[in-house]
């Protein structure tokens, strides 16, 4: 019986540690063909951050980086979102592979010279953290089917916009391999760690 | 010490010290500072880099009381110094907040952290408040 404890102890212990380097996972539908499993990868996209610099898909090749959705004017989960986000930049600074993409929502409002000037109040550097705008539609399409995120319009809300606060971590193929709410600062913990655990995967 | 704390207590803006109805204020403020600030400013009161101005630690608080009871209740825009530094981020006000709410957050942001001023009255905010809505 005693034995038998033990045994299961260890079993436990064994499950822990295999789920430990288990690689995360790989979110969105995926296809096979032919031979090959072609995953949900980010659609192509073209913004401009607060340099006026063309931001692409290629912006992001062979980097990994976390995107998320805000507007500079929002007075309810944005500031968070900024003050985690900021956690993740401080974290993931001598990791040169690992860049910061944030959208804003409100790209009519939010002017390049209005990042610009938001990304330096912040004291962050544009070349690993990107705050881009762009056209409208673009930004809530690529919101929605890329990234499984949130954000549209809506009047009746307080800030105007309704958006969700994901963190969203994406890997050099430009999948998504991580979800994470961007207000929480244990979820915040759990990215960090998985940036590192991403990074593994290519070494 | 204690006893000079209290004396001072005694004669201070705060009037009746620590008594239950400054607590009262000062549950209730955290309670609606957490709800409408802290967002930005921080439990801390720290704020976030040049975007947000810190309360903790706040030249522009300790010299604009008025100004700060307006601008929680009808938001601000422009320019604002804090600290010998320059801060420009539009700050929404949450005009649905009663007068008591406004007293509540008030006294609560001005005594914590490194702030001490004593109990910030209902009644003294509205008519505070009647000013800022005539000169606007």
């Amino acid at each position: 019986m005693k034995y038998g404890i033990l045994f299961f102890i260890s079993l436990l212990c064994l499950s822990a540690c295999k789920k430990k380097d288990k690689p995360l996972p790989i979110f969105g539908q995926r296809e096979v063909v032919g031979n090959d499993t072609v995953y949900h990868h980010i659609a192509n996209f073209q913004f401009v951050d607060q340099d006026s610099s063309l931001i692409t898909n290629d912006t992001f090749k062979d980097q990994i980086y976390v995107a998320d959705f805000f507007f500079t004017s929002c007075r309810m989960i944005c500031p968070i979102m900024k003050t985690q986000m900021l956690r993740v930049y401080e974290a993931t600074s001598d990791i040169p592979d690992v860049k910061l993409l944030s959208h804003s929502i409100d790209p009519e409002y939010d002017t390049v010279a209005l990042l610009h000037s938001f990304a330096e109040r912040l004291g962050v550097s544009s070349d690993r953290w990107h705050f881009v705008t762009g056209v409208k539609d673009s930004i809530y399409k690529i919101a929605q089917t890329s990234y499984f995120a949130t954000a549209m319009e809506d009047k009746s809300e307080p800030d105007g916009f309704i958006h969700s606060g994901a963190f969203l971590l994406v890997d050099k193929q430009q999948r998504i391999r991580g979800k994470y709410d961007g207000t929480k600062e244990d979820d915040v913990n759990r990215l960090i760690a998985d940036i590192a655990r991403l990074k593994k995967e290519y070494e | 010490m204690f006893i000079a704390s209290v004396l001072i207590w005694g004669c201070g803006p705060g009037g009746k010290s620590r008594d239950s109805k400054f607590q009262q204020y000062l549950v209730q403020g955290e309670e609606l500072y957490l709800k409408h600030c802290s967002n930005c400013h921080q439990k801390s009161g720290k704020g976030l880099g040049l975007l947000y101005p810190p309360l903790d630690q706040s030249d522009f608080m300790d010299q604009n009381l008025d100004s700060v009871i307006c601008l929680i209740k009808n938001g601000r825009s422009g320019e604002i110094l804090v600290n010998g530094k320059k801060y420009n981020q539009p700050m929404p006000g949450v005009p649905l907040l009663s007068d008591l709410e406004i007293a509540e957050i008030t006294t609560y942001i001005y005594n914590t952290w490194t702030h001490d001023k004593g109990i910030i009255e209902v009644n003294q905010v509205t008519s505070i408040l009647e000013k800022c809505a005539t000169r606007q």
